[in-house]
């Protein structure tokens, strides 16, 4: 009999909206494994390239945290997996509302079914909001082994870290239908994010051709860099914007480790309790990268890292065949951490692991990105102005259903503010989804410049 | 074959590009030293022939090729609009036209230096800024971060001889000329009848263009007329009190007995400021939907002049807001409007069909009289 019961703050329940928007973006399941002290949120894509596990500590992140596996002693463990749009329809948007109006949600209580007795297995989440308001929530799941990736940071001795909010700014830079992101270090003390997509065909495509952006930052602009030079890494921009856009939901600083192209790349951040990993497949010109990597020259702080590096390099070219003979015969990932060493390779680990859940198996189709709910809403952001007045001129599309007509269902969320849609703007206003419930949040007299 | 020019006008290029995005995907650009011209012709819908003088977009501009310093570019108009977004807080933003990989593009580099305050404002544990002074802060501390962006875009150059032959038509002389209201206002109503129209008659016969079919009408006493008829429907709007700005004699074929012979001083005889009177129109049929993209030039916020040719065209003039009045930059966009042909073939259909329901429904007789309306 598992017991697991745990309360949060509505701070942190947003929180946790703000993860699953991001694991969205990665896997329509997400997987759940809470242990005694702590409670993680992992999701795997349908390719496999890229695994994420947002870790929650028992004592920081929750107001209260008990949970008591089956068995397992220390180690035990209950793991089980949901649909995350399921969770993400009970952990909305704006649950954290600072000025505590009417219906704002005080506390969030979770407990799991999973008596013997009982006829159902279920999640019950508790929203408890002011003025004698519970909603209450029963999802069902699935119990599954959850898979992880391994990363062994001591490997990855390429490592960077910038606050969230510049390399937010970066990738607004990016144009929209790009696949792929190319890091790279040069010589001259800049690091170059370039975003571009591999090429379609020649003639008349040549127009439809996304733009190549690139973005070069002074290295000095990290908050730590120590990067081997010449070094292109290539990950997937969607991955990295999905990253970058939660990283700066939590105004935190970005981390990346990485060794080589080919070898799995991990980004992770954190803060007040949460720690989030990404680990990604990396492609890349092997041969870009100099056969004996220098002593990285433009180092602005010195560190245990630069040694470590230089007198890991000498033998890397050597090591790197190695590594290659070793990989097609290496151990399954869930090992002890001494046996993982260089083999982090994310790959293709469900083919190592005839255990892995089957709700993210390769049949799983790409997960359409959810929803920006806050799209509902004027904002008070410039850009976000700038885009608004974008939709206000822009050609309207016909096509929309958005018909006139007798409304006999007497559900009246989808026009809480009938007038925007005479005023111009309701081509935006119809593509909000129609299952999704529209709360009247903000006030009229909180708009500008719409009329 | 060279060409690099220092933008300074980042907004206004942006919106440009933005509006002409509206109606067509790629854009014949023709660069010279002495002006930029941007012409937009689809296979159907909304001609634009844009020239802007140098400086309405250009600092510095340099055109160096073997046909008379003039290059001519296809360029895809969403790649540059999103190009020219991401500069729009930059220091200092430069075109280029370059090759990569034997492919020409345009190269657009963009300098931004990143105020630190966008971020670092809100430190996650940083009480350094709350008495406000955290200019200094932010410069000893990282501020004045340099980032140099490169965006490039995929163009064709295009041969001279290819765009030889390609002039902007000739219309004659506009009946009634008119200063447009606010195009938001036009728009929102413009959009909102063609939603109707196409709601109504989802099931009815005819064509979408001709089901769309929008009556845009003017006169020379300040009053411009929309409306749109369909089966079940006919409404229509009545702007009054706007301007009809005077005709230059200077400007004209004949000078003032040109002016006293131009069709606008005919049209000013007819019709009232109120708009009621039948008389006085100049009218156009235009799509809903074309008009709907056309409108998106309103971005630009310049002043828009429409000029009817009764039946015929309709054209409008858009200036672009410029410091100096003499050498304005002027968007000439060219409405596609509905043939005579294909309209009384549907308005015949469309009155006997009504004439059919009514007699089945009120027991009735109705005279059909259907002329071309």
């Amino acid at each position: 009999m598992v017991v697991l019961n745990f309360t949060l703050t509505p701070e942190a329940a947003s929180k946790v909206h703000d993860l699953l928007v991001c694991l969205g973006k990665f896997s329509e399941t997400v997987a759940i494994e809470a242990r005694r002290e702590r409670f993680t949120f992992t999701a795997l894509n349908s390719s496999k390239s890229a695994y994420c596990a947002v870790t929650l500590d028992g004592k920081q992140f929750f107001r209260q945290y008990e949970c008591i596996p089956d068995a397992g002693g220390t180690d035990g463990r209950f793991s089980c997996s949901m649909y995350t749009r399921a969770l993400l329809s009970v952990f909305k948007g704006r649950l954290y509302d600072p000025l505590g109006r009417d219906g704002a949600v005080e506390r969030c209580e979770v407990s799991l079914q999973d008596q013997d007795n009982e006829a159902y297995c279920r999640f019950i989440i508790k929203m408890v909001c002011n003025q004698g308001v519970t909603k209450t929530y029963k999802l069902t799941y699935e119990a599954v082994d959850v898979m992880h990736a391994l990363f062994d940071r001591s490997v990855a001795q390429n490592r960077w870290s910038m606050h969230s909010g510049a390399t937010r700014e970066y990738i607004e830079y990016f144009g929209t239908k790009t696949e792929l992101l190319d890091i790279f270090t040069g010589e001259d003390g800049r690091c170059v994010f370039k975003s571009y997509t591999e090429k379609i065909s020649d003639g008349k495509e040549i127009l439809k051709h996304p733009l190549v952006t690139a973005v070069a930052v002074n290295t000095s602009d990290f908050e730590y860099f120590n990067v081997q030079a010449g070094l292109h890494i290539v990950i997937s921009v969607k991955d990295f914007k999905a990253i970058v856009l939660h990283a700066d939901t939590l105004k935190t600083s970005l981390k990346a480790y990485y060794s080589q192209p080919t070898r799995p790349l991990q980004f992770s951040y954190g803060c007040d309790g949460l720690v989030a990993e990404f680990t990604l497949m990396t492609s890349g010109d092997y041969t870009g990268a100099p056969p004996t990597p220098t002593p990285a020259p433009q180092q602005h702080t010195a560190t245990p890292q630069q040694s470590r590096q230089a007198s890991h390099s000498p033998s890397a070219a050597s090591e790197r065949t190695d590594m290659r003979s070793m990989r097609s015969e290496m151990p399954p990932p869930v090992q002890p951490a001494s046996r993982r060493d260089q083999n982090g390779r994310l790959r293709n680990p469900g083919s190592r692991q005839p255990s892995s859940a089957p709700s993210q198996s390769q049949t799983v189709p790409p997960q359409a990105e959810p929803e920006d709910e806050e799209s509902l809403f004027v904002p008070h952001n410039d850009t976000r102005m700038q885009e608004e007045e974008d939709a206000a001129w822009a050609p309207m599309d016909y096509d929309k259903e958005e018909t006139l007509g007798w409304d006999a269902s007497a559900d009246h969320d989808a026009a809480v503010f009938p007038t925007f849609r005479d005023s111009g703007s309701m081509s935006r206003t119809t593509t909000t989804d129609s299952n999704m419930v529209i709360e009247p949040t903000q006030r009229l007299s909180e708009i500008t410049g719409l009329w | 074959m060279r060409f690099k020019a220092q933008i300074q006008n980042i907004s206004t290029f942006t919106k440009l590009t933005a509006s002409l995005n509206s109606l067509g995907p790629l854009a014949w650009v023709k660069l010279s030293e002495e002006q930029v011209c941007f012409t937009i012709i689809p296979e159907q819908g909304t001609q634009v022939w844009a020239v802007l003088s140098i400086d309405a977009i250009f600092e510095t501009i340099s055109v160096q090729s073997a046909a008379n310093n003039v290059i001519n570019l296809e360029v895809p108009l969403i790649s540059l609009n999103r190009a020219l977004k991401s500069a729009l807080n930059a220091t200092s933003a430069q075109i280029r036209l370059t090759k990569k990989d034997n492919m020409p593009m345009l190269a657009l580099t963009i300098v931004t230096t990143t105020s630190s305050n966008s971020y670092s404002a809100f430190p996650t544990a940083g009480p350094n800024n709350d008495d406000g002074f955290d200019a200094p802060f932010d410069n000893a501390f990282g501020g004045n971060r340099e980032t140099v962006v490169t965006q490039e875009i995929p163009v064709r150059v295009l041969p001279p001889d290819t765009v030889a032959n390609l002039h902007e038509p000739q219309t004659r002389e506009p009946d009634v000329h008119i200063i447009l209201p606010p195009l938001m206002q036009l728009k929102s109503i413009s959009d909102r009848f063609t939603k109707l129209a196409l709601a109504d008659t989802k099931s009815g016969p005819g064509t979408t263009a001709s089901r769309t079919r929008l009556e845009v009408a003017a006169n020379m006493h300040g009053c411009l007329k929309m409306s749109i008829k369909t089966d079940a429907m006919s409404i229509s709007s009545v702007w009054t009190d706007l301007s009809n700005p005077e005709l230059d004699p200077a400007q004209i074929s004949g000078g003032v007995t040109g002016l006293a012979d131009h069709p606008s001083t005919r049209m000013k005889q007819l019709g009232s400021a109120d708009g009621r009177s039948e008389e006085g129109w100049a009218t156009v049929r235009i799509d809903g939907r074309d008009w709907g993209k056309v409108m998106s030039v309103g971005r630009l916020g310049g002043r828009v002049i429409a000029c009817f040719c009764h039946e015929h065209a309709l054209i409008l003039y858009v200036y672009l807001p410029n410091d100096n009045g003499d050498d304005e930059s002027v968007l000439t966009v060219r409405v596609r409007f509905l043939t005579l042909d294909t309209r009384a073939e549907a308005d015949i259909s469309t009155v006997l069909r009504q004439f059919v329901q009514r007699m089945m429904q009120d027991q009735v007789v109705y005279r059909l009289s259907a002329n071309h309306e």
